[in-house]
Protein backbone atom coordinates (compact mmCIF):
# COMPACT_ATOMS: atom_id res chain seq x y z
CA UNK A 1 0.00 0.00 0.00
CA UNK A 2 1.64 3.56 -0.66
CA UNK A 3 -0.05 6.60 -0.17
CA UNK A 4 1.24 10.32 -1.32
CA UNK A 5 0.04 13.07 0.67
CA UNK A 6 0.12 16.42 -0.06
CA UNK A 7 -1.14 20.05 0.36
CA UNK A 8 0.18 23.70 1.54
CA UNK A 9 2.19 23.71 5.03
CA UNK A 10 0.93 24.10 7.97
CA UNK A 11 -2.55 21.79 6.82
CA UNK A 12 -1.49 18.81 8.86
CA UNK A 13 0.02 16.13 6.45
CA UNK A 14 2.79 14.98 8.79
CA UNK A 15 0.56 14.26 11.79
CA UNK A 16 -1.95 12.45 9.18
CA UNK A 17 0.87 10.59 7.45
CA UNK A 18 1.89 9.21 11.21
CA UNK A 19 -1.88 8.62 12.26
CA UNK A 20 -1.73 6.42 8.04
CA UNK A 21 1.55 4.85 9.05
CA UNK A 22 0.46 3.95 12.59
CA UNK A 23 -3.22 2.42 11.00
CA UNK A 24 -0.72 0.50 8.16
CA UNK A 25 1.35 -1.05 10.35
CA UNK A 26 -0.36 -2.58 13.07
CA UNK A 27 2.24 -4.32 14.82
CA UNK A 28 4.68 -4.41 12.05
CA UNK A 29 8.11 -2.14 11.59
CA UNK A 30 7.09 1.60 11.72
CA UNK A 31 10.14 3.92 10.22
CA UNK A 32 9.79 7.66 10.27
CA UNK A 33 12.40 8.29 7.38
CA UNK A 34 13.41 11.91 8.28
CA UNK A 35 14.88 13.45 5.11
CA UNK A 36 15.55 16.79 6.25
CA UNK A 37 19.59 18.13 7.13
CA UNK A 38 19.23 20.48 9.71
CA UNK A 39 21.49 23.65 8.26
CA UNK A 40 20.45 26.56 11.84
CA UNK A 41 18.73 26.61 14.85
CA UNK A 42 15.34 27.23 13.47
CA UNK A 43 15.85 23.75 11.71
CA UNK A 44 17.02 22.09 14.78
CA UNK A 45 13.71 23.12 16.93
CA UNK A 46 11.52 22.22 13.91
CA UNK A 47 13.34 18.74 14.06
CA UNK A 48 12.95 18.36 18.00
CA UNK A 49 9.52 19.32 17.62
CA UNK A 50 8.50 16.62 15.28
CA UNK A 51 10.31 14.00 17.39
CA UNK A 52 8.24 15.16 20.29
CA UNK A 53 4.69 14.84 18.57
CA UNK A 54 5.25 11.65 17.28
CA UNK A 55 7.47 9.94 20.75
CA UNK A 56 4.32 7.61 21.49
CA UNK A 57 3.73 6.34 17.60
CA UNK A 58 6.33 3.57 18.18
CA UNK A 59 8.83 4.80 14.85
CA UNK A 60 11.68 4.06 14.52
CA UNK A 61 13.53 6.89 13.23
CA UNK A 62 16.11 6.88 10.14
CA UNK A 63 17.91 10.16 8.99
CA UNK A 64 18.15 9.60 5.12
CA UNK A 65 19.05 13.42 3.88
CA UNK A 66 19.90 11.84 0.29
CA UNK A 67 19.91 8.73 -1.55
CA UNK A 68 16.75 7.99 -0.36
CA UNK A 69 16.28 4.39 -1.17
CA UNK A 70 19.39 3.93 1.00
CA UNK A 71 16.67 3.08 4.41
CA UNK A 72 15.73 0.09 2.78
CA UNK A 73 18.63 -1.24 3.73
CA UNK A 74 18.73 0.15 7.27
CA UNK A 75 15.29 -1.51 7.89
CA UNK A 76 12.98 -4.42 7.17
CA UNK A 77 11.28 -3.93 4.02
CA UNK A 78 8.15 -5.77 5.21
CA UNK A 79 7.88 -2.63 7.32
CA UNK A 80 5.97 0.74 6.77
CA UNK A 81 8.41 3.55 5.86
CA UNK A 82 6.62 7.52 6.35
CA UNK A 83 8.64 9.80 3.87
CA UNK A 84 9.25 12.77 5.08
CA UNK A 85 9.27 14.63 2.82
CA UNK A 86 10.70 14.67 -0.82
CA UNK A 87 10.37 18.50 -0.93
CA UNK A 88 13.25 18.18 1.40
CA UNK A 89 14.78 15.12 -0.25
CA UNK A 90 14.59 17.00 -3.31
CA UNK A 91 16.36 20.50 -1.69
CA UNK A 92 19.59 18.44 -0.23
CA UNK A 93 19.82 16.12 -4.34
CA UNK A 94 19.38 19.46 -6.17
CA UNK A 95 21.59 21.94 -3.92
CA UNK A 96 23.81 19.43 -2.44
CA UNK A 97 26.79 22.32 -2.35
CA UNK A 98 26.93 26.04 -1.26
CA UNK A 99 27.84 27.95 -4.04
CA UNK A 100 27.86 24.66 -6.43
CA UNK A 101 26.00 24.51 -9.31
CA UNK A 102 22.14 23.10 -9.39
CA UNK A 103 22.21 19.27 -9.83
CA UNK A 104 19.86 18.78 -13.03
CA UNK A 105 19.75 14.66 -12.44
CA UNK A 106 18.22 15.41 -8.41
CA UNK A 107 14.55 14.95 -9.48
CA UNK A 108 14.94 11.64 -11.58
CA UNK A 109 17.30 10.07 -8.80
CA UNK A 110 14.45 11.16 -6.41
CA UNK A 111 12.47 9.75 -8.62
CA UNK A 112 14.30 6.27 -9.06
CA UNK A 113 14.66 6.00 -5.11
CA UNK A 114 11.01 6.96 -4.04
CA UNK A 115 9.73 4.16 -6.85
CA UNK A 116 12.06 1.62 -5.36
CA UNK A 117 10.70 1.95 -1.63
CA UNK A 118 7.30 1.99 -3.36
CA UNK A 119 7.49 -0.88 -5.43
CA UNK A 120 9.92 -3.01 -2.42
CA UNK A 121 8.09 -1.71 0.95
CA UNK A 122 5.01 -3.27 2.21
CA UNK A 123 3.39 0.19 3.13
CA UNK A 124 4.87 3.57 2.30
CA UNK A 125 3.86 6.82 2.91
CA UNK A 126 5.18 9.78 1.33
CA UNK A 127 4.45 13.57 2.37
CA UNK A 128 5.39 16.51 -0.58
CA UNK A 129 4.37 19.87 -0.57
CA UNK A 130 2.19 22.29 -2.97
CA UNK A 131 3.65 25.45 -4.30
CA UNK A 132 2.19 25.61 -7.44
CA UNK A 133 -0.79 27.62 -7.42
CA UNK A 134 0.30 31.24 -7.07
CA UNK A 135 0.64 34.54 -8.60
CA UNK A 136 4.66 34.84 -8.02
CA UNK A 137 7.62 35.27 -10.70
CA UNK A 138 10.40 33.05 -9.17
CA UNK A 139 14.05 32.99 -10.37
CA UNK A 140 15.54 30.15 -12.73
CA UNK A 141 16.57 27.98 -9.94
CA UNK A 142 13.44 28.04 -7.87
CA UNK A 143 11.03 27.84 -11.03
CA UNK A 144 13.73 24.50 -12.09
CA UNK A 145 13.11 23.44 -8.19
CA UNK A 146 9.22 23.66 -8.58
CA UNK A 147 9.21 21.55 -11.68
CA UNK A 148 11.47 19.44 -10.43
CA UNK A 149 9.45 18.53 -7.62
CA UNK A 150 6.57 18.75 -9.50
CA UNK A 151 8.06 16.07 -11.49
CA UNK A 152 8.62 14.01 -8.47
CA UNK A 153 4.86 14.43 -7.29
CA UNK A 154 3.33 13.51 -10.88
CA UNK A 155 5.61 9.94 -10.66
CA UNK A 156 4.91 9.23 -7.01
CA UNK A 157 0.63 9.98 -7.74
CA UNK A 158 1.28 7.63 -10.78
CA UNK A 159 2.46 4.52 -8.12
CA UNK A 160 0.75 5.28 -5.41
CA UNK A 161 -2.44 3.23 -4.47
CA UNK A 162 -4.37 6.51 -2.48
CA UNK A 163 -3.06 10.26 -3.23
CA UNK A 164 -4.20 12.58 -1.08
CA UNK A 165 -4.48 16.67 -0.30
CA UNK A 166 -5.08 18.16 3.12
CA UNK A 167 -6.55 21.37 3.41
CA UNK A 168 -6.77 22.43 7.27
CA UNK A 169 -6.35 19.21 8.15
CA UNK A 170 -9.25 17.87 6.08
CA UNK A 171 -8.88 15.44 3.39
CA UNK A 172 -9.74 15.83 -0.65
CA UNK A 173 -9.21 12.34 -2.07
CA UNK A 174 -7.63 12.36 -5.62
CA UNK A 175 -7.22 8.90 -6.14
CA UNK A 176 -7.96 5.53 -4.51
CA UNK A 177 -9.45 5.88 -0.86
CA UNK A 178 -8.72 5.14 2.90
CA UNK A 179 -10.51 2.57 3.17
CA UNK A 180 -7.61 -0.65 4.36
CA UNK B 1 -16.03 24.55 -24.09
CA UNK B 2 -14.21 22.82 -21.39
CA UNK B 3 -11.57 24.68 -18.93
CA UNK B 4 -8.82 22.91 -17.59
CA UNK B 5 -7.22 24.63 -14.75
CA UNK B 6 -4.50 23.76 -11.95
CA UNK B 7 -1.21 24.72 -10.70
CA UNK B 8 1.99 24.94 -12.59
CA UNK B 9 3.45 21.20 -13.71
CA UNK B 10 0.36 19.24 -12.39
CA UNK B 11 0.08 18.00 -15.84
CA UNK B 12 -3.19 19.93 -17.54
CA UNK B 13 -1.49 19.96 -21.50
CA UNK B 14 -0.75 16.25 -21.19
CA UNK B 15 -4.09 15.63 -19.95
CA UNK B 16 -5.96 17.95 -22.44
CA UNK B 17 -4.12 15.84 -25.01
CA UNK B 18 -5.10 12.48 -23.87
CA UNK B 19 -8.65 13.34 -23.31
CA UNK B 20 -9.14 15.40 -26.43
CA UNK B 21 -6.82 13.27 -28.55
CA UNK B 22 -4.73 16.16 -29.78
CA UNK B 23 -2.43 16.94 -31.36
CA UNK B 24 0.80 19.34 -30.15
CA UNK B 25 -0.46 21.53 -33.20
CA UNK B 26 -3.66 21.58 -32.02
CA UNK B 27 -2.87 23.28 -29.06
CA UNK B 28 -2.04 27.03 -29.34
CA UNK B 29 -0.23 29.00 -26.27
CA UNK B 30 -0.66 31.84 -25.26
CA UNK B 31 1.97 34.48 -24.79
CA UNK B 32 2.36 38.07 -22.72
CA UNK B 33 2.89 39.59 -25.97
CA UNK B 34 0.76 37.89 -28.82
CA UNK B 35 -3.06 38.17 -29.50
CA UNK B 36 -5.25 35.27 -28.43
CA UNK B 37 -5.46 32.47 -30.27
CA UNK B 38 -9.00 32.75 -31.41
CA UNK B 39 -10.36 29.65 -33.26
CA UNK B 40 -7.68 26.92 -32.00
CA UNK B 41 -9.18 23.21 -30.64
CA UNK B 42 -7.21 24.07 -27.18
CA UNK B 43 -6.04 27.16 -26.03
CA UNK B 44 -2.77 26.75 -23.23
CA UNK B 45 -1.65 29.45 -20.88
CA UNK B 46 -4.70 32.02 -20.43
CA UNK B 47 -3.10 33.58 -17.84
CA UNK B 48 -0.14 34.99 -20.28
CA UNK B 49 -2.87 36.30 -22.04
CA UNK B 50 -4.14 37.80 -18.76
CA UNK B 51 -0.97 39.14 -17.89
CA UNK B 52 -0.69 40.46 -21.61
CA UNK B 53 -4.40 42.44 -21.04
CA UNK B 54 -2.97 43.80 -17.65
CA UNK B 55 -0.44 45.65 -19.65
CA UNK B 56 -2.54 46.71 -22.10
CA UNK B 57 -5.13 47.73 -20.11
CA UNK B 58 -7.51 45.43 -21.82
CA UNK B 59 -10.25 43.39 -19.87
CA UNK B 60 -9.73 40.00 -20.97
CA UNK B 61 -13.23 38.85 -19.93
CA UNK B 62 -14.77 41.29 -22.68
CA UNK B 63 -12.65 40.19 -24.98
CA UNK B 64 -13.67 36.39 -24.36
CA UNK B 65 -17.41 37.88 -24.18
CA UNK B 66 -17.01 39.34 -27.54
CA UNK B 67 -15.92 36.17 -28.96
CA UNK B 68 -17.51 33.63 -27.92
CA UNK B 69 -18.59 31.70 -30.72
CA UNK B 70 -15.10 31.27 -31.48
CA UNK B 71 -14.17 29.15 -28.26
CA UNK B 72 -17.66 27.85 -27.74
CA UNK B 73 -16.17 24.27 -28.84
CA UNK B 74 -12.50 24.77 -27.40
CA UNK B 75 -10.65 23.04 -24.60
CA UNK B 76 -9.35 26.18 -22.29
CA UNK B 77 -6.40 25.69 -20.09
CA UNK B 78 -5.50 28.41 -17.19
CA UNK B 79 -3.37 28.31 -14.51
CA UNK B 80 -4.35 28.11 -10.90
CA UNK B 81 -2.32 31.21 -9.66
CA UNK B 82 -4.50 32.77 -6.82
CA UNK B 83 -3.25 30.74 -3.83
CA UNK B 84 -0.03 32.67 -3.07
CA UNK B 85 0.20 35.43 -0.90
CA UNK B 86 -1.50 38.94 -2.23
CA UNK B 87 1.64 40.16 -4.07
CA UNK B 88 3.31 43.56 -3.76
CA UNK B 89 3.70 44.88 -7.16
CA UNK B 90 0.21 46.49 -8.27
CA UNK B 91 0.62 44.48 -12.03
CA UNK B 92 0.75 41.06 -10.30
CA UNK B 93 -2.32 42.03 -8.06
CA UNK B 94 -4.28 43.24 -10.74
CA UNK B 95 -3.19 39.89 -13.05
CA UNK B 96 -4.64 37.94 -10.36
CA UNK B 97 -7.85 39.93 -10.33
CA UNK B 98 -8.03 39.51 -13.85
CA UNK B 99 -7.41 35.72 -14.88
CA UNK B 100 -9.83 35.00 -11.69
CA UNK B 101 -12.89 37.18 -13.28
CA UNK B 102 -12.16 35.17 -16.56
CA UNK B 103 -11.43 31.82 -15.07
CA UNK B 104 -15.11 32.47 -13.01
CA UNK B 105 -16.43 33.52 -15.97
CA UNK B 106 -15.70 30.89 -18.22
CA UNK B 107 -16.42 27.97 -15.14
CA UNK B 108 -19.82 29.01 -15.76
CA UNK B 109 -19.89 28.69 -19.12
CA UNK B 110 -18.11 25.36 -19.54
CA UNK B 111 -19.63 22.23 -19.99
CA UNK B 112 -17.08 20.76 -17.83
CA UNK B 113 -14.37 21.72 -15.37
CA UNK B 114 -11.48 19.48 -14.37
CA UNK B 115 -8.84 20.78 -12.20
CA UNK B 116 -5.23 18.96 -12.12
CA UNK B 117 -3.43 17.81 -9.04
CA UNK B 118 -0.05 15.53 -9.21
CA UNK B 119 -1.31 14.38 -12.90
CA UNK B 120 -4.29 13.33 -11.68
CA UNK B 121 -7.88 15.17 -12.93
CA UNK B 122 -10.48 16.36 -10.32
CA UNK B 123 -13.74 16.99 -12.43
CA UNK B 124 -15.57 19.85 -10.93
CA UNK B 125 -18.23 20.31 -13.20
Amino acid sequence: MNILISGGCKNGKTAFAEDIAVRLSAAGDRYYVATMVPFDGEDRARIARHIAERADKGFQTIEQGRDIAGCLTRANRGGTFLIDSTTALLVNEMFPFAGKSVDDGAANRCIAGLCEIAKTAKNAVFVTDYLYADAARYDASTENFRAALAAVDRALAAVCDTVVELCVTNVICHKGGLDF
Amino acid sequence: MDLIIGGAYQGKRAYAKEKYALTDAQIASCTERGDLPLGARCIDHLELYTLRCVKDGVNATEVFRAHAKEWENSVLICEDIFCGVVPMGAEMRAWREVTGELCAYLSREAVHVTRMFCGLAQVLK
